[in-house]
């Protein structure tokens, strides 16, 4: 454990001193620029909102969470229909519709799925839609593109006796 | 004092605005709160390092809804957890802010000049200023728009499904103030954030001069009257004690100050209070 004891006259003497003062400082703003090129190849490729991720796109697009949304579509024999988001579903719901990879839509489904079966209702499938709403310039107007879509089977759990 | 301070402001910072699911919260609470009651672990580098891990475990449990000034904390974290124990802590903390401070703005420049489709061409103001609940008073107060008009343009800019035209669509109005807003908005942000970018990284070193300080004050003080993230206002503000010499007690009051005047921004709604005295 170290405490703050002194403040030095900030010469530093010794070359030795010198990187141990670089490598102090250096370090959390490689970290700041590994973590926003990441995010930066995760939007491109990836459709993660610019907003999120650490990589500073906040205020500077409309592709954030306000223009983004997610629709849960269920079938099974003798139904299918759209799901309203409860705020069960909500975080998931989130994070899904900032960063669509596969792996959180299938959260998402899963956890629909499974919120319809314990209400009674059946599931065989849960598909995950993720929206985002995109704006013309002249005129001003918007539309909805879908980014990206998975089906999820829901697989009945095993009733305990 | 200087690096006293500095903490101390961090410190609070964690406990104005609680963060993280409940297995991390407490902790960053109580880890803050200590140092604000305990000098010694105020000063010690442990301390910081122990709230960079716990920061770090909020972003990763919520990824990736974290807002990118927890990000910027975590690093700030760390750059206090290494300064602590460095052997001229102050002259590294003042390194270390100016780095961060440069490179978040760097990033943000790109992101709005390069990166983004919607951003030089005023579609991002334009859309933000109509449909953010949290803008409503100011778009009012600086655009020239009655409450009536937001709601109409709110109802225009409804999205419509991928293809679909509208059999009789009506653009948004665009009243001259609200044109002029967009353009200062779009232009003025733009220019503030390449200011300080190039002030904070250009030419390198620890020592900051008037230009650094204008900059980063000028951008606290105008920004965060509109933008309701005080959190990211208030790390930028403590980075900038970070840049005052210690004979410089002005400067560090001017700092403190601003950072006083972000949170009054976002505990008193003033351009509510205003639309309702004009009105």
């Amino acid at each position: 454990m170290t405490h703050l004891s002194s403040v030095s006259n900030g010469s530093d003497s010794t070359p030795a001193r010198r990187i141990a003062g670089h490598w102090r400082t250096i370090i959390p703003t490689a970290l700041l620029l590994g973590v926003a090129a990441t995010q930066m190849v995760l939007v491109k490729v990836a459709d993660l909102s610019p907003w999120k991720g650490g990589g500073f796109g906040m205020f500077a697009t409309t592709d954030g969470t306000a223009f983004r949304y997610v629709r849960l579509f269920v079938d099974a024999p003798e139904r299918s229909e759209e799901l309203n988001i409860t705020e069960s579903l909500e975080f998931d719901a989130v994070r899904a519709q900032l960063f669509p990879s596969r792996r959180f839509l299938t959260r998402l489904g899963e956890a629909a799925g499974a919120r319809e079966r314990r209400h009674g209702r059946e599931a065989a499938t849960v598909r995950v839609e993720v929206w985002r709403v995109e704006f013309s310039d002249q005129p001003l107007r918007a539309t909805g593109r879908r980014l990206r879509s998975l089906t999820i089977p829901i697989v009945r759990q095993p009733q305990a006796n | 004092m200087g690096v006293e301070l500095i903490l101390r402001l961090t410190a609070v910072e964690l406990l104005l605005r609680p963060m993280g699911p409940w297995g991390v919260r407490p902790l960053i609470l109580a880890a803050a709160g200590l140092a604000l009651l305990s000098p010694r672990t105020l000063s010690s580098s442990l301390t910081w390092y122990a709230l960079t891990g716990l920061v770090t475990a909020r972003i990763v449990a919520d990824w990736p809804l974290p807002d990118n000034h927890i990000y910027l904390l975590t690093y700030w974290c760390l750059a206090l957890a290494l300064s602590l124990g460095a052997t001229d802590p102050v002259r590294t903390l003042a390194t270390s802010a100016r780095l961060l401070i440069g490179t978040a703005f760097l990033m943000a420049v790109i992101w709005k000049a390069l990166l983004s489709p919607d951003y030089l061409d005023g579609r991002f103001f334009r859309v933000t200023w109509l449909t953010d609940p949290r803008f409503t008073d100011a778009v009012q107060l600086l655009g020239g728009m009655s409450a009536a008009q937001l709601t109409d343009n709110r109802e225009n800019l409804a999205p419509l499904p991928e293809g679909a035209e509208p059999l009789n669509h009506v653009a948004p109005s665009d009243p001259p103030a609200f044109r002029y807003l967009v353009l200062m908005s779009t232009w003025g942000v733009l220019i503030l954030e390449a200011m300080v970018a190039f002030a904070f990284l250009f030419p390198a070193g620890a020592r900051a001069g008037p230009f650094h300080h204008l900059s980063l004050l000028l951008f606290c003080g105008v920004t965060y009257a509109i933008a309701p993230v005080a959190g990211f206002g208030w790390l930028l503000l403590t980075m900038g004690v970070a840049l005052c010499r210690a004979d410089q007690r002005a400067l560090r009051a001017a700092y403190v100050v601003t950072w006083f005047l972000v949170l009054f921004y976002s505990e008193i709604p003033w351009a509510n209070l205003m639309v309702s005295w004009l009105t």
